[in-house]
């Protein structure tokens, strides 16, 4: 089976210091574009990262913005 | 004459009646409350009376619901009163906290009967004073006040509603079984000087936060709708509103909140002196209660007694300077176990003696006559 | 800018940012919910200035404290009645409560059954964690039986609400559940209800995984929110039985009740100013 190519269309970006790690956007992402990061906020979680392959793009579904209860990731569509 | 307004004459009027007609004369255009004897008349005459002004009258599920009901009304800029006795005031104990801690001019009725719990629904108790204070939560300061008369009542509401806006602090507005159901005549100035006597609550200047207090240490309010985006919360709060659950906060905000009231006390206080120049024994009354102590000073008098009366209408803050200028013997008059005695005591230099009686009736001013001979022997 | 980007910047704008981060615990689903709010808010095309929010004491109390209109942290349990005399005052505002569970339904229960009686023309945004959260998980008046908490250490005797049916009984123009999977389902509710009158009810079952998850062998913040997808059902017509929540049983959610045109309490009190100066 053949993996189906998404179109890149955005770039996620996080507010680290908002995040409290509940994991919500890494496990909801369809294209698994974010992934848990080993840096540390200053309340000691551990931020989201955005890590962009071949075979993950972001395709501006927006729904880690929609999953994240702490108001601290948000997708910037590419124009 | 606009619409719905009173004409200037003279009506016979209940007490309940009387303080319902003195807030709509003070420029309450919002009422919510909870039916108790025996204060029930005031909400009958306001579920009457308000609409016709394009006021706004509710009755709630109780009295919780009610006082929570005028303290959102108040922050819409309404001059709001509710109405009830003192096992509703129990009830809205809680919520007068958050009136306190948020600053919101409201005016609370206490008809006062005998008590402790269901008691005596229809007849004259005094025993909610130290409610009316130390009801709720906390050290605070607010205001109380208590007519004697059906005309007094009217008139009284006038300075509730402006001491409320001036200071955005709950006023306590106790009358009792006697005044709330006695009728008497009464006159009614035009409501339009009245209304030239209002005082409205201070508004804030560009830039002012929303509990930036002026030097008389009352922050003017905003309110809802503004676009202010005002945010009030019964925390311990900065000046922003925002919680600071602090220490430093809460010595911040719970000085300022006694001391705005303390700091305007005399501004507060009324008290009237009658025949207390030459008195060597002085009666401390209020309410019902002190119109047979009158009476019975008056008989006192024609014995060649002494006597006089302070009857205090500002019953918090407490008028302490009335007690310390004389120096002679009190007698405190009250219905209940002894309240004020001890407040009296508090300041007094001269002996103080209880004259109580435990409610369902004022005393009779034969019965002041012989306290008064008693204690001037 | 997408209109997801001019979302984005609005949402910003209706919160105080400078108090975020928030009080609530990793994983806690309020936040999704006034996500949700925000945007059906901005979608709705809401006057910040005419938007007043109104909450009670708890986890969901604190809300007031995050939106950047007129907000108010009440006591507990009276975030109604307040809401209730805002209205009343100035029935041109969009009033919403934003409050927890036990807020609404224990110690404010008889405020939410008697305003829902009068449809006064209020959004209720109930969200329900099963359990006290901001006093360490006790049971409360939703907490499903048998479940695990502080104050129920051997399973919960007690029974919890039907809050959609309880609504519907008392005659609720617009009652819909949802749970914080349904990140969409739920903001079209709210935007839904936004455009409505009356008394409007959104409940969201929402996952504490602090202090309820914990003891219901669902710790981590995913795990509760396994569970919601796992178990919901959207059924808009369910029947009384349906609606009931068991201990980690079936949600059923959807919108189950939709009227328009029930008069409102603030409408019917025209009527009676109307009367009143027609007599004079």
């Amino acid at each position: 089976m053949t993996q189906k190519k998404y179109e890149r269309k955005a770039v996620v970006k996080i507010l680290e210091d908002r995040c409290k790690g509940c994991w919500y956007c890494v496990n909801y992402c369809p294209t698994k574009v974010l992934v848990i990061s080993d840096k540390m906020n200053a309340k000691g979680y551990h931020p989201p990262e955005f890590r962009e392959d071949k075979e993950h793009v972001c395709i501006a579904c927006h729904l880690c913005e929609l999953y994240c209860p702490d108001f601290a990731i948000f997708v910037e569509e590419l124009k | 004459m606009k619409k719905g307004y009173l004409k200037e004459g003279n009506y016979f009027w209940s007490g309940d009646i009387a303080a319902a007609e003195g807030a709509i004369a003070a420029g309450c255009r919002f009422y919510a409350g909870y039916p108790i004897t025996p204060s029930s008349e005031i909400a009958e005459r306001m579920a009457l009376r308000l609409p016709q002004l394009g006021g706004k009258f509710i009755e709630m599920e109780d009295e919780i619901g009610s006082i929570a009901a005028i303290i959102g009304a108040s922050w819409t800029g309404e001059r709001a009163m509710t109405a009830t006795s003192g096992p509703g005031v129990s009830l809205m104990n809680e919520n007068l906290g958050l009136a306190v801690m948020t600053e919101a001019p409201i005016v609370v009725v206490n008809a006062m009967r005998g008590a402790p719990s269901t008691g005596l629904p229809t007849l004259i108790g005094q025993g909610d004073l130290m409610q009316a204070h130390y009801g709720s939560q906390g050290s605070y300061e607010l205001v109380t006040l208590y007519p004697s008369t059906i005309q007094e009542t009217f008139d009284l509401m006038l300075h509730a509603f402006n001491f409320a806006e001036k200071y955005r602090v709950p006023v306590m507005y106790l009358i009792d079984g006697l005044l709330a159901h006695m009728y008497e005549s009464i006159y009614v100035p035009p409501i339009e000087e009245i209304e030239k006597k209002i005082v409205h609550r201070k508004r804030p200047k560009e830039g002012q936060l929303p509990y930036e207090p002026d030097e008389d240490l009352v922050p003017p309010m905003p309110l809802i709708g503004e676009g202010r985006n005002i945010h009030a919360t019964g925390l311990t709060h900065d000046e922003r509103g925002y919680p600071d659950l602090t220490p430093q906060a809460q010595e911040k905000l719970v000085r300022r909140l006694n001391e705005k009231i303390l700091k305007h006390e005399r501004d507060i206080w009324i008290v009237e002196e009658y025949m207390t120049e030459d008195a060597e024994t002085i009666v401390v009354s209020f309410g019902g209660e002190a119109r047979a102590v009158k009476a019975g000073v008056d008989l006192a008098r024609k014995e060649g007694i002494k006597a006089g009366m302070l009857r205090l209408i500002t019953i918090w803050p407490f008028p302490w300077e009335y007690i310390k200028k004389y120096t002679a013997d009190f007698v405190v008059a009250e219905l209940n176990y002894g309240q004020m005695y001890h407040k009296v005591k508090e300041y007094a230099e001269t002996p103080v003696h209880k004259l109580t009686k435990m409610g369902g009736e004022i005393h009779t001013p034969q019965e002041v006559l012989k306290k008064l001979r008693e204690v001037s022997q | 800018m997408s209109i997801f980007e001019d979302m984005r910047n609005k949402q910003e704008e209706l919160l105080r940012t400078e108090r975020l981060p928030h009080v609530w615990c990793p994983g806690c689903g309020i936040g999704i919910v006034l996500n949700a709010f925000l945007r059906a808010v901005i979608r709705r095309k809401i006057d910040p200035e005419k938007l007043v929010v109104v909450s009670g004491i708890g986890c969901t109390g604190r809300t007031a404290g995050y939106v950047n209109v007129d907000s108010f942290h009440t006591t507990h349990g009276r975030a109604i009645p307040f809401a209730t005399g805002i209205k009343f005052a100035r029935p041109d505002l969009n009033v919403v409560v934003f409050s927890g569970d036990g807020d609404l339904f224990a110690i404010g229960g008889n405020h939410f059954v008697n305003a829902a009686r009068r449809n006064h023309d209020l959004l209720i945004i109930a969200v329900n964690n099963f359990t006290y959260g901001m006093t360490g998980g006790q049971h409360g008046p939703t907490t499903p039986t048998g479940a695990y908490t502080t104050t129920t250490p051997y399973g919960n005797p007690d029974r919890p609400f039907n809050i959609p049916h309880l609504a519907i009984s008392l005659g609720v123009p617009f009652v819909a559940r949802w749970t914080t999977y349904h990140v969409n389902q739920l903001q079209n509710s709210i935007y839904k209800a936004l455009g409505m009158k009356g008394f409007r009810l959104v409940e969201i079952i929402s996952q504490c995984p602090t202090v309820y998850g914990r003891r219901n062998s669902m710790k981590s913040p995913l795990s509760m929110m396994e569970y919601f997808q796992k178990n919901s059902i959207i059924k808009p017509n369910a029947s009384f039985e349906e609606m009931e929540l068991t201990y980690n049983g079936k949600i059923v959610v959807g919108e189950f009740r939709v009227r328009t045109n029930i008069p409102t309490y603030e409408e019917r009190f025209d009527d009676v100013i109307r009367r009143a100066q027609n007599e004079n």
